[in-house]
């Protein structure tokens, strides 16, 4: 019945399926904000990286405490550092953070998955299912903690961990797919012209999962940089830098005193940035649903 | 048929919204079904009449569906401006629809039993003993073998044309008025088909309850109903008695349906009949008749003037501008 | 006429694979000993009810799945016995057309690049020769080439059939199976595709496996007959003779019951009683006999082999002499 309507309702004239979910993710105005807000973040990000703002994020550029002014937007922090930039700082670390953990993540969980997918019921895919099985099964924390304190002096720690654990999720859903694609006629068409595997696997298949990725990817990088926030706090995330996590890790020195400039402005850049991107994924979600798209 | 009609249908319009804007999937559609008529409608996919089907118990999902004109009367109650708390007490009782799918439509998690029973215990108000020994008369009113074994199953142990036995029998188990069964052996074998239409025939004509027989197929329809009504892009072309529409048919497109439908004949054609062309986009309707592009008989009159759906004096009824 | 493809005995036994934590289970004996001959330019229809193992047998000539057993001989080359380059080669002789025109296009490539493939993979024409042989392909199957640079999801279900069949002609097949081409297709739609399906046949002598659920459809492109039942044929004949004279008491039922708006064949209908069997637990003896009508002690403990009963006719049934 549903697919009468979807019958009537079809779309004729799109060009291709992602024109399609441009199109309909134009329309999806929480979703369009979301991606307005996260664009915003990274061009300050972007600043940052090419070092036209928040030069200053670890120098002492006024006096301990300082409060809200023109000169600090935020305040400054128990040493007398400037809240703001170090705010703006942490947003490039957070992209850094999310980006190399969602994309790596992404390929790693996608390839292993095609390949459990494709060769299912072999070894292949026992083992896989087996090193996924192993992971999923430890708490996350405890997880990170145990490669944080492996790798201890290595700036990289972090994202490894992460990655490690990040990929099984994309890694069900890609051989879950996989799987039916796999059964799908024009796959066996494939096979019927004489198509090698590898060929199959990567013109037939693989390209009919990006939509999992990407919505795997927006997923990840929200958990990443919620996970370095937790991580930073305990002492386990970024070294050498700042990041969100650091400024609320500092800020329990503050609470004696009664300022809270820094847990605030790491919590609310956070929030924001957390907030619009899980808005724009859901919107993409929505959008890349190729039920929805090629119905 | 009988002064008031059963189910009386009303300029019934169900809007949609699409990335083109609203588009109709039926377009002004009336028709009436007496009490223990059987009425077929047919049509070709995304001719509006599943939706037409879902309309008469208000369960075209919204949105992106929309009721935009009609009504649909049910023994003079217009079901479409009824609260969902009343359309609740009907849906079911009076009216009962089966579905093409049995598997989706029944829950895979409980047992026959309880879902048969569960349906008489809140329309029926009988005991849990009541209705289990209701639920086994049902079963074996619809002709399942072993009854006492299949309550206590799970949906997916019984084969498809069991579990499309078991929704009849829920459909029945309230005695309903009217009967909307939508594609209910499209996902079924030729020789369970064959089955589980006789079964439907025997029902009906035993309760004297009316029904509405949504397909595809013209064999189907042919072999179950007393009428048909041919729809074609949301709006009615042509409606008559079985024999009459099989044998003289009025309408070009139910002409054309007849013919391109491939049947057993006793000479093999070299060439089947085909309608051509396809059917038009809904969001993109052609100024006059809806069929005149793929019309052999269409005139300059037919591409200006959409033409109404006409009554003879036997009842029938026909939308075209030429028909024979 | 010569013989294009012969088929020996072929089986296709299904089993759940045992791994590490899990048991093997019994074999479905999908198809089970079947054997016929498919002349060149010929058509057999290929009817039965779901399960019974038409599709598979399609698909173990094409050796899209292992024949269990068995031998399928295509112009005089033993098929089964190809590996490798060998079989890529042969692979050219035979292709196939699906019956879900929404499954069987790669939704992420144009029309052109789906009907260029299998000659880009047999490594046939140059560039430009390949892409005059599209606009060639789409025409035969009566399609615009303004068609060749779309997706298949703007296509209809039947215009997506036709792209279908365009593929499948690409490398100028001697054999086509096609399972259930047209049952995903609205009436007036199916019509057209039959038509060219039968002016293939006719114009470019290409041999059909047409495989259906439907009596009515396999009626107007056959010119011989399969009916089979739970993995076995139970009766092959010349159209003509099986739609005129079936012998086999499913066949029989099977005509009869197919819906059709003439009151004629309303009167004689033979409704089976019960399901048809799981074919892993198949019953002993015949295996149609729980809902023959006519089942005597003989059906319930042998299994009838298919014999010759008339001129081109073989019927697997204990009552027919």
């Amino acid at each position: 019945m549903n697919a009468v309507i979807a019958d009537a309702l079809a779309d004729p004239t799109p060009r291709s399926l992602w024109s399609a979910a441009v199109r309909k993710l134009a329309r999806d105005r929480a979703g369009l904000i979301g991606l307005a807000v996260v664009l915003a973040y990274l061009v300050a990000a972007l600043g940052v990286w090419l070092g036209l703002w928040a030069t200053e994020w670890a120098e002492i550029t006024g006096s301990k405490w300082a409060p809200v002014s023109a000169e600090h937007w935020f305040g400054t922090n128990i040493i007398g550092q400037d809240i703001f930039q170090r705010g703006i700082y942490s947003t490039a670390t957070a992209f850094e953070v999310g980006l190399v953990v969602a994309v790596l993540a992404a390929a790693l969980g996608g390839v292993l998955g095609a390949l459990a997918g494709f060769f299912v019921g072999s070894w292949i895919d026992e083992l896989i299912l087996w090193a996924m099985g192993v992971l999923d099964a430890m708490p996350f924390y405890l997880l990170v903690a145990a490669v944080a304190f492996a790798l201890a002096d290595n700036p990289w720690s972090m994202h490894v961990a992460m990655i490690a654990t990040f990929w099984t999720t994309t890694s069900r859903l890609v051989r879950g797919e996989v799987i039916k694609l796999r059964g799908m006629e024009f796959v066996e068409a494939a096979r019927a012209i004489g198509v090698p595997p590898t060929v199959t696997i990567f013109r037939h298949i693989l390209p009919n999962t990006t939509h999992i990725l990407l919505v795997q990817m927006t997923l990840a990088f929200v958990d990443a940089i919620k996970a370095e926030v937790i991580l930073s706090f305990l002492g386990l995330g970024v070294k050498g830098g700042m990041s969100w996590g650091l400024m609320i890790s500092e800020s329990t020195l503050e609470f004696l005193g009664g300022h809270f400039n820094n847990l605030i402005a790491a919590s609310c850049l956070m929030f924001g940035l957390v907030y619009a991107f899980n808005m724009f994924a859901d919107a993409l979600q929505d959008a890349l649903d190729p039920k929805q798209v090629s119905a | 048929m009988s002064a008031a009609p059963l189910l009386e249908v009303d300029g019934l319009t169900v809007e949609f919204r699409s990335l083109h804007g609203p588009v109709r999937a039926v377009d002004g559609v009336s028709f009436t079904i007496g009490a223990g008529e059987t009425v077929g409608l047919v049509g070709e996919s995304g001719c509006g009449k599943t939706v037409t089907g879902l309309s008469l118990l208000k369960l075209v999902p919204s949105p992106p569906g929309r009721y935009a004109a009609g009504s649909v009367r049910l023994s003079g109650q217009d079901l479409l401006a009824m609260p969902e708390s009343g359309l609740r007490a009907i849906r079911g009782r009076a009216l009962a629809m089966i579905f093409q799918e049995p598997m989706t439509a029944l829950n895979p998690v409980f047992t026959v039993a309880s879902q048969m029973t569960e349906v008489l215990r809140r329309h029926g108000a009988l005991g849990r003993r009541e209705a289990r020994d209701a639920a086994l008369a049902l079963l074996k009113s619809v002709g399942i073998p072993e009854p006492e074994q299949r309550l206590d199953d799970y949906p997916h142990q019984l084969s498809g044309g069991q579990r499309q036995r078991v929704m009849i029998a829920m459909a029945l188990s309230c005695d309903p008025k009217l009967l909307i069964a939508d594609e209910p052996t499209t996902a079924l074998d030729v020789t369970t088909q064959a089955q589980v239409l006789e079964e439907i025939r025997r029902q009906q004509a035993t309760r004297r309850m009316a029904m509405l027989l949504v397909t595809h197929d013209l064999g189907v329809v042919f072999e179950t109903c007393a009428r048909a009504i041919v729809m074609y892009c949301g709006v009615i072309v042509e409606s008559a008695p079985v024999a009459k529409l099989f044998s003289a048919p009025r309408h070009p497109y139910t002409t054309g349906l007849l013919e391109s439908m491939p049947r057993i004949r006793d000479e093999k054609l070299r060439e089947l009949p085909t309608i051509p062309g396809r059917v038009p986009e809904l969001h993109r309707l052609p100024p006059g008749c809806r069929f005149a592009d793929r019309c052999p008989r269409a005139k300059d009159d037919c591409r200006a003037v959409e033409p109404q759906l006409t009554t003879a004096a036997d009842g029938s009824q026909v939308a075209c501008h030429h028909p024979s | 006429m010569t013989v294009l493809l012969e088929v020996r005995e072929l089986s296709k036994h299904f089993t759940a694979r045992g791994g590490l934590f899990r048991r093997a289970g019994a074999p479905v004996k999908a198809v089970d000993g079947v054997s016929f001959t498919l002349a060149r330019g010929e058509t057999l229809g290929l009817v039965g009810e779901s399960g019974c193992g038409k599709s598979t047998l399609g698909r173990a000539i094409l050796r899209l799945h292992e024949p269990t057993a068995g031998e399928v001989w295509l112009d005089g080359e033993n098929v089964t016995a190809l590996s490798g380059d060998a079989l890529l080669e042969h692979r050219r002789c035979m292709q196939i057309i699906f019956q879900d025109p929404y499954a069987s296009l790669n939704p992420r490539r144009t029309v052109a690049q789906a009907i260029r493939e299998p000659l880009e993979v047999h490594r046939i024409g140059t560039p430009v020769e390949r892409e005059r042989r599209v606009d060639e392909l789409l025409d035969v199957v009566g399609m615009r080439s303004s068609a060749r640079n779309r997706y298949p999801h703007e296509f209809s279900g039947g215009q997506r059939q036709r792209i279908g069949i365009a593929r499948a002609l690409a490398l100028d097949p001697a054999l086509i199976v096609a399972d259930e081409p047209v049952s995903a297709l609205d009436v007036s739609v199916q019509s057209q595709v039959l038509n060219l399906i039968a002016n293939l046949q006719r114009e470019r002598g290409i041999a059909f496996l047409f495989i259906s659920h439907d009596l009515a459809v396999i009626q107007h492109v056959s010119d011989v007959v399969a009916v089979m039942y739970l993995g076995r044929f139970v009766e092959m004949a010349p159209a003509a003779e099986l739609y005129r004279r079936p012998r086999h008491p499913y066949t029989q039922a099977l005509l009869s019951a197919v819906p059709q708006p003439d009151p004629a064949r309303r009167a004689g209908r033979i409704v089976l009683q019960g399901d048809i069997p799981s074919p892993t637990d198949p019953p002993p003896g015949c295996p149609f006999h729980p809902r023959c009508p006519l089942a005597v002690d003989r059906c319930r403990g042998e299994v009838p082999a298919l014999r010759a009963v008339a001129e081109g006719v073989s019927v697997a049934c204990h009552l027919i002499e």
